[in-house]
């Protein structure tokens, strides 16, 4: 039987006279890598907020990992980690420092934070670069990494993931995308923006495509693109455009 | 409070390591105070021009009041033409300048009443103001010594004594008694002399403290903008414990700023007593205290680095203006009223007295419960103030 980790009903958000988010609902499963697609100025980044604390809902709810997000926010952060989409890294430490800050501010004590930090390091990939020069000499895959990396301090139950390859190197993105693969098998849940489709597809079990502050469709990929063809030769992508428009959003 | 003290150690460490930041933010301060020590060092008297336009070239009692005039200690005097001396009132180059009269002389020694004019922009400024007073310290010397000529003059004048005769008696008279007067003035000096090093540190130590409140709100407005606020507040960070160890670690830095000058005025001025630094370091912390809730407050109410950064100039210009840091303030005057609202006044105040007066903390404690004051509410108001983002905790 599958657990519903994550259980958001009928969130709305509003920035003065825009509706940022508008009705959405909907569940992640324990283990599960559930995507959240859609357009520049969806909604995406602002359910995230919410889900992660960061902002009230104007109305909804929401439960993570059985707690009630307004009744008891200090829980949930406790077993939720977020990787933004800006680069939330501080550029005059080392990667490994900047590890051992967050991991502190997480709850860890120093040897737990040196110890998972060098262990997030090695899974980047960065274990030789880690204590070496501040992250601001880094590349830009270097820094995507180091960002992620610092999002896996403390071992959260579910992870938030905004765009996590925006602008980096096919290397350090495929980096990430089997990190975020290892990380489904040993049943960490996720949530995942992204822009990439081919991404989405062969990472999440079902995405929800969000437009205008709504979710328009949520499926499995499969089954999304089952709607508008055969599956086999319809991408993603192609389902997105249809469903969202090929007009520019900004 | 655990996770307070670790960004504080974080930020410390960023500024410790930071060696640009470093040099400016300490050696800064001693450079300034260089400066200032160096252009009024050793000379703590007045200092003044007597812009004079004579008109009465040749004249005996004009060469005699520009004499008497020269007597004064610190008093120059340079001689202009009237044109010049009108040109440059006009162009706000002189504040005043004092023109003595054709035929002054004549006039006096005709016993004819005559005038010596000011000319002024407004009130001719300080310096002007102790110029005029001055002029008629010279110019009432003059006056008395001539009524005195006229009166023995006139009570002798049937006695068969020619008048050279009582002239040359009458200035021998006032000879001696300027050699020896009968009334003297004494300057008794109390305390510590009010030198440059007292006049000058707690106004330059105080504003670079206060300079820092830039940085203190540009450190919210960085983690804002970054997003690291985002990710330190999704781990279990509470808002008050990020305050709080910001708060902690500008009041240190601010704390590390200070003492490294007064411990440059203990080694090099001796201007303390051991107990006396002490007290110096209390003020120090609880003033780099209030400073970094400003910067929070102000950090609080920032969208953008620019908006920081143009909030604390317009703060720390007008409180550092406001404070006598450079210009003394009169008692009494509107702007000893307006001083009230700059913090450095009050922390100058208490430096002052520790440095010139011989103060103690118990002598300043209106001017510490202040600054205590302003650092509570100020942190509370900085909390309250603060979003994390637009429609944020």
């Amino acid at each position: 039987m599958t657990e519903e980790f994550v259980i958001a009903k009928d969130l709305h958000k509003s920035f003065k006279d825009l509706k940022a988010v508008d009705g959405v609902s909907f569940t992640i499963e324990k283990g599960e890598i559930f995507g959240l697609l859609g357009p520049n100025g969806a909604g995406k980044t602002t359910t995230i907020r919410i889900l992660s604390t960061i902002i009230p809902a104007d109305n909804g709810e929401v439960t993570i990992g059985g707690y009630d997000l307004k009744k008891n926010p200090d829980a949930v952060r406790g077993i939720i980690g977020i990787c933004p989409q800006e680069l939330a890294l501080y550029a005059d430490l080392s990667a490994f420092e900047n590890l051992i800050f967050f991991g502190r501010m997480a709850g860890l004590s120093t040897k737990e934070a040196a110890q998972q930090a060098m262990a997030n390091l090695e899974l980047m990939g960065l274990a030789d670069r880690g204590k070496k020069g501040k992250v601001d000499k880094f590349s830009g895959g270097m820094k995507r990494r180091v960002n992620l990396a610092i999002s896996l301090m403390g071992h959260p139950e579910l992870l938030f993931l905004d765009e996590p390859t925006v602008g980096i190197d096919p290397q350090s993105r495929n980096n990430i995308f089997e990190t975020i693969q290892n990380l489904r098998e040993k049943g960490m849940t996720i949530l995942y923006t992204t822009h990439y489709m081919e991404e989405a597809d062969k990472l999440c079990r079902r995405v929800a495509i969000m437009d205008g502050g709504k979710i328009i469709a949520m499926d499995t990929p499969h089954a999304l693109k089952s709607q508008i063809g055969n599956p086999e030769h319809v991408t993603l992508e192609e389902v997105f455009l249809k469903l969202t428009g090929r007009s520019l959003r900004d | 409070m655990k996770k307070a003290l670790i960004i504080m150690a974080k930020e410390v460490r960023d500024f410790l390591r930071d060696k640009g930041d470093l040099a400016f933010s300490l050696l800064l301060p001693i450079l300034i105070f260089g400066i200032f020590y160096g252009a009024f060092g050793g000379n703590v008297g007045f200092n003044g021009t007597a812009y004079v336009v004579n008109e009465d070239p040749g004249g005996k009692y004009s060469a005699l009041l520009l004499q008497n005039l020269g007597s004064y200690k610190g008093l120059t005097i340079q001689m202009l033409s009237a044109s010049d001396a009108n040109d440059r009132l006009n162009r706000s180059n002189i504040l005043l300048a004092l023109f003595i009269p054709q035929g002054f002389s004549a006039n006096l020694a005709a016993d004819q009443p005559t005038q010596l004019t000011f000319k002024q922009r407004g009130n001719g400024g300080t310096e002007g103001e102790i110029v005029t007073s001055m002029v008629e310290g010279a110019a009432d010397s003059i006056s008395q010594e001539l009524q005195i000529q006229n009166n023995v003059q006139t009570a002798v004048s049937n006695s068969g004594i020619s008048a050279q005769q009582i002239n040359v008696t009458v200035q021998q008279f006032v000879a001696q008694e300027q050699a020896a007067p009968l009334l003297t003035v004494q300057d008794v000096t109390t305390g510590n002399n009010p030198d440059p090093v007292n006049q000058y540190l707690p106004g330059i130590m105080t504003m670079f403290v206060l300079f820092a409140v830039n940085l203190t709100a540009q450190t919210l407005v960085d983690e804002r903008r970054k997003g690291t606020l985002e990710r330190l507040l999704v781990s279990k960070l509470k808002v008050g414990e990020l305050f709080l160890g910001k708060f902690l670690a500008y009041t240190a830095r601010g704390f590390l700023q200070t003492t490294i000058l007064l411990l440059l005025a203990y080694a090099v001025f001796r201007i303390f007593t051991p107990v006396s630094f002490l007290e110096a370091l209390v003020i120090a912390l609880i003033f780099a205290a209030t400073c970094s809730t400003i910067g929070l407050i102000i950090g609080a109410l920032s969208k953008t680095p620019n908006q920081a950064t143009w909030i604390s100039v317009f703060i720390t210009m007008v409180m550092v203006m406001l404070s006598g840091t450079f210009v003394a303030i009169s008692p009494g005057s509107v702007l000893a009223t307006l001083s009230h609202v700059s913090i450095n006044t009050y922390a100058n105040n208490a430096f002052s007295a520790l440095f010139t007066h011989g103060g103690s903390l118990a002598s300043v404690w209106t001017d510490i419960a202040v600054m205590v004051g302003v650092a509570i509410v100020g942190l509370v108001i900085s909390r309250f103030l603060f979003r994390v983002t637009e429609g944020g905790k």
